[in-house]
This record gives structure tokens, C-alpha cells and sequence, in this order.
């Protein structure tokens, strides 16, 4: 039974939306994990048809078994070969790709199956625009992972295979303090930009964050360069894509690359002093004047 | 040892438009050296200092991309050399194909032992090519990274990982993405801008490089324009703060929003 999407899977069995994606297409759906044997079992459990399991020595990353996994997907090439949206999946799924001398597509909104082919509705550009792309020949797609998926009962057989690893270890890993957080579960979401002057300003944000039930996130900036936060905090066509029912973005200007992670909220406010920041056409309710004298004022307003 | 950073010359999606029926406007867009690039540019430049590496550009693309302008700009953030394929026939290519050619540049340039690109391309953000370009150099690809030293097979690198730095090893040839904060860019002054236009700039011709053909064909067969969300754009008079925050609490519990 040859194998129609091959799903390629990392350090986290955060697949649920690959399978779905993958059992849409029909045919036999394979695994093929780079990381831990753990990783492996629980995708055997959720549903897939079959598991191939790349074993490499503990201090060797998920990436340095890119050709291994290359190996698996080419021994019983597929329609589409599936991976979540994370940098070491990406390296897989690129391993894959240049094997099969696949089309790779990123922004894919829908898939189906046609013919032998698929036929792919991808955003491009940020999301200023979507095309729809017929492919004939292999493709390689990164899509959201989605959530780990639920045990389904059955179990697939899991197979082992190896194959030298590349040149990679890891030495050390280092924690930097900051609270991991799943910003895609928030329902309220504060958004902070640069229009925060320093650091200790954030106690404000958090103290509307508590008034509000909201997680608080970022732009770019405020992630990578000023190091407010951590890296999985901030918005934007390469960061978090989400969809709360209330964004909250504070001294954020709007620029395209955040905006394009919110468009899916239910309802935008902007706070921004200057009235002609890109954000105020882009929200329901805007608020021109200084955030620091309207950030408490709202959450006086909500206690 | 040599070093390459591969870089793009594009234009920002900010600067485009979108007429209804999908077909993107390029035409008030200006192109540039993309977005994140010079602080690969950077980066690859401070361990080429340390290490006494040559450091190569280069660049694949379409129309525009191998032009005295483009050359320069990316010369003056402090390469030692370019290397361009210019081919119209590349400015519609995928993320698949473009791998393969820069693939095909990097063996003609031969010797290279790393390869340094931006954390993603401002136009297309795929972050892909790096990946498809290792695999297809048979390198390992390792994604934001933070810091690079070290030397010619024997890389110590650090990248970001949720809640956290890893640091790797690295044994042999690679290619790294950088993350968006692993270097400040310098700001080319005129002194850099004049040396630039006297550094040397090869030109490949696309037809020369023996590019073995990609297995899929991509077809667009549609364009559209995603809808979004209407956004009802109301202002709330803020000339007294309190005021103003009770308005929006009130419209917001209204609106269900709370």
C-alpha cells in the first residue's frame, strides 16, 4: 500500500491538523519522527496508518536526521508530504522536498486532491493575496501543526530505521526565564509595540491584562531586539497567527507584517497616538491620545 | 574559508496592492536588499573578521537583482564579493527551485564551508529556502540562530528554541538562518557605499549552472483577494482618558466582545 501523504514530525507530536489535513486527501496517511521515541508513539496512537521512527543518539537534534527522513519519504514517494510550522520541521520537510524535487508551498489555506495532483488555495505575500495552484508532481506543504493529537485506539505499527546523522549536537540548553505561552488558546489577546517606552512599563500592561483575562503579546520588536519577551509572544506573518475574540494592540502602528497575524480576531482596538498609525483603519474601536494615560484608564473601567 | 550569504533583492508587500481580483501591484513598490538580510550580512561579516574568511553574496532572482544598484547596496553592508544569477524566467520561481540554483551557485563558487541567510524573506516569508538549499548541499540547516564562532568545521552556534538557547555543534559545512536580532546591521556610510561600487560582481548566466529540473509543476490557475473582516473603524473621543475607557468597555461589552 504506498503511502499518499507522509506527515514529517520533529520533537512534538503537535499534529492534529496535519492529519486531518492529510486524511482529507484519501489513501494511506505515513509519520516519519525525527525526535524522541516518545514523539513516535504517541503519532503511531492518533490515528496515522504508518510510523517510521528515525533513532539517533540522544545529544544529536531532530535536523541532523534530515537525511533519514528524506530516505523514509523517498522510499515510498507520496502525493504530499505535510509539516507544522516550526523551524525544525521546516528543516525536515525541506530534506524531503529537495529529495522528491517537490514544489513547496507555505500559506496553504485549503487543499484537495485532484487527479494525481492537489490543488492549493496558498496566501502569498504576507496574505495580501491568495492563488490558487494546481500541482502536478509531489508537494511539500508547512501548515499549522495543531494541538497533540487524541489516542484513537488503533495504533500503527511503528518501524526503526537509521541512517547517519549529520554533523550536529547539542551541547548545552539554556532556559531564559521567560513563561512559555500558547497565545492561539487566548481568547483576549493585549498586544504591545514599540510605542512602550521601557521595559518596567509592562507591570501597566499585565495590570490590564489581569483586569481583562487576556494574555499579552507583542510586535517584532518588542520580542527580538528589545527582548521584552519571549520569542513565541510576538505577531506577524512569521510569528503567531491568531484568532481572539478581542485583540487589544497598544502602541502598535500596524504595520502588514503584524497585522496580518490578527486579521482572524473578532474584534480590534487600537491605542496609538498618532492618528494616522495604520492600525486605527484596521480595528473596530480606536483610541488616539497616549497609552499611558489610557492603558490604566481602561482598566480602571473594567474593575 | 569562504563564507556566503545568500540574500534577496525584493520589494515589501506594505509598498503593493491588491486589486479585487487578486493580481498583486508591484508597480510604487521599491525593491531593496530584503528586510532581514543585513543582519545575516552582519553576522556572517563580524566571524568572517575572526576567522579571516572571504565573505560572498549571493543572489538569484528575476528582473532587477543583478543590476549596479542591487550589487551595491548589498556590497556596501560589507561583502567582499558578489555572485548574481539574474534570469527573468526566476522571478515567478518556487522556494524549491530557488534552493536548487543558489545550490548550484555555491558549488560553482566551490570551497564554501557555511552559509549564513536572513531569518526570512520580507516578500514571501517561507523561510524555506535555507532548508531546501542544505538539503540539497547534503549540509545540515540550523534556524534561528543567535550567535555564531568557532571555526571552519568546528561551529559553535546558538540558536533560540521556545523557552530558551540551544547550543549546537557543528562539524562540517551548514547552512544557518539568522534570527532577526543576531547582529545590528551597519549602516553603510559613503566611504562604504564608494568601495562597494569597486568590488567585483560576477554574473552567472542561469543556463550555465545545470540545474536538474524539479519533479512538480505549479500552475496558478486563480487569484483572489481574501476577504477580511469588516472593521467598524469607529474613533472614541479621548480628550478625558476616563471617560474614553468607559465608552469602549461599554461598547465592547455591547459588541460581546467582553
Amino acid at each position: 500500500m504506498s503511502v499518499n501523504a507522509w506527515i514529517v514530525v520533529g520533537d512534538q507530536p503537535t499534529v492534529s491538523n496535519l492529519i486531518t489535513v492529510a486524511r482529507s486527501l484519501g489513501g494511506t496517511v505515513g509519520a516519519v519522527v525525527a525526535g524522541p521515541r516518545s514523539v513516535a508513539e504517541t503519532v503511531a496512537a492518533s490515528g496515522v496508518d504508518k510510523v517510521v521512527w528515525c533513532s539517533a543518539p540522544d545529544d544529536v537534534p531532530a535536523e541532523a536526521n534530515a537525511p533519514a527522513v528524506a530516505d523514509a519519504v523517498a522510499a515510498d514517494p507520496p502525493r504530499v508530504v505535510l509539516a507544522g510550522r516550526n523551524p525544525g520541521e521546516r528543516v525536515l520537510l525541506g530534506a524531503a522536498a529537495a529529495r522528491l524535487k517537490a514544489a513547496v508551498l507555505t500559506g496553504a489555506r485549503s487543499v484537495i486532491a485532484d487527479g494525481d495532483g492537489v490543488v492549493v488555495v496558498n496566501a502569498v505575500f504576507g496574505d495580501i493575496a491568495e492563488e490558487t495552484v494546481a500541482v502536478s508532481g509531489p508537494v511539500a506543504l508547512l501548515l499549522d501543526g495543531g494541538s497533540v493529537p487524541p489516542a484513537d485506539g488503533t495504533g500503527a505499527p511503528v518501524e526503526e530505521i537509521s541512517a547517519p546523522p549529520l554533523g550536529l549536537k547539542v551541547i548545552e540548553t539554556r532556559t531564559h526565564g521567560f513563561d512559555e505561552v500558547n497565545l492561539g488558546a487566548a481568547h483576549r489577546v493585549i498586544g504591545v509595540g514599540r510605542g512602550l517606552k521601557a521595559r518596567e512599563d509592562l507591570a501597566m500592561i499585565e495590570e490590564l491584562a489581569r483586569a481583562l483575562e487576556a494574555e499579552i503579546a507583542c510586535s517584532r520588536p518588542v520580542a527580538e531586539g528589545l527582548n521584552w519577551m519571549g520569542k513565541d509572544r510576538y505577531i506577524g506573518s512569521s510569528g503567531a497567527h491568531i484568532s481572539p475574540e478581542l485583540y487589544l494592540a497598544v502602541g502598535i502602528s500596524g504595520q502588514l507584517q503584524h497585522m496580518v497575524g490578527v486579521t482572524g480576531a473578532e474584534t480590534i482596538v487600537a491605542i496609538n497616538t498618532d492618528p494616522n498609525a495604520a492600525v486605527f483603519s484596521q480595528a473596530d474601536y480606536g483610541l488616539v491620545g497616549d497609552l499611558y494615560q489610557l492603558v490604566p484608564a481602561v482598566t480602571a473601567a473594567l474593575k | 574559508m569562504r563564507i556566503v550569504v545568500a540574500y534577496k533583492w525584493t520589494c515589501d508587500p506594505e509598498e503593493a496592492t491588491v486589486s479585487a481580483d487578486g493580481t498583486v501591484d508591484w508597480s510604487r513598490a521599491k525593491p531593496g536588499l530584503s528586510a532581514y538580510d543585513p543582519v545575516a550580512i552582519e553576522l556572517a561579516r563580524q566571524f568572517a573578521d575572526g576567522t579571516g574568511a572571504e565573505l560572498i553574496g549571493v543572489t538569484v532572482g528575476g528582473k532587477g537583482v543583478g543590476t549596479p544598484i542591487a550589487a551595491k547596496a548589498a556590497l556596501g553592508r560589507g561583502l567582499d564579493r558578489v555572485v548574481i544569477v539574474e534570469d527573468e524566467s526566476l522571478a515567478d520561481a518556487g522556494r524549491s527551485e530557488l534552493a536548487a540554483v543558489l545550490a548550484e551557485v555555491i558549488r560553482h563558487i566551490g570551497d564554501v564551508d557555511l552559509v549564513v541567510t536572513g531569518d526570512s524573506s520580507v516578500d514571501v516569508a517561507a523561510k524555506m529556502v535555507p532548508t531546501v538549499l542544505a538539503a540539497e548541499l547534503g549540509w545540515p540547516a540550523v534556524a534561528e540562530v543567535t550567535s555564531l564562532t568557532g571555526q571552519a568545521g568546528a561551529l559553535r552556534v546558538e540558536r533560540a528554541i521556545p523557552g530558551g538557547v540551544q547550543v549546537l555543534g557543528i562539524s562540517g559545512p551548514a547552512v544557518l538562518a539568522a534570527s532577526a536580532d543576531a547582529a545590528a546591521p551597519r549602516v553603510p556610510g559613503m566611504k562604504d557605499l564608494l568601495a562597494a561600487g569597486k568590488k567585483p560582481v560576477e554574473l552567472l548566466d542561469l543556463t550555465a549552472l545545470k540545474v536538474s529540473p524539479r519533479s512538480a509543476v505549479m500552475t496558478v490557475t486563480g487569484r483572489s483577494r481574501p476577504e477580511r473582516k469588516a472593521r467598524k473603524g469607529q474613533l472614541i473621543d479621548t480628550s478625558d482618558p476616563a471617560t474614553a475607557a468607559v465608552e469602549l468597555v461599554a461598547a465592547l461589552r455591547q459588541a460581546s466582545a467582553l
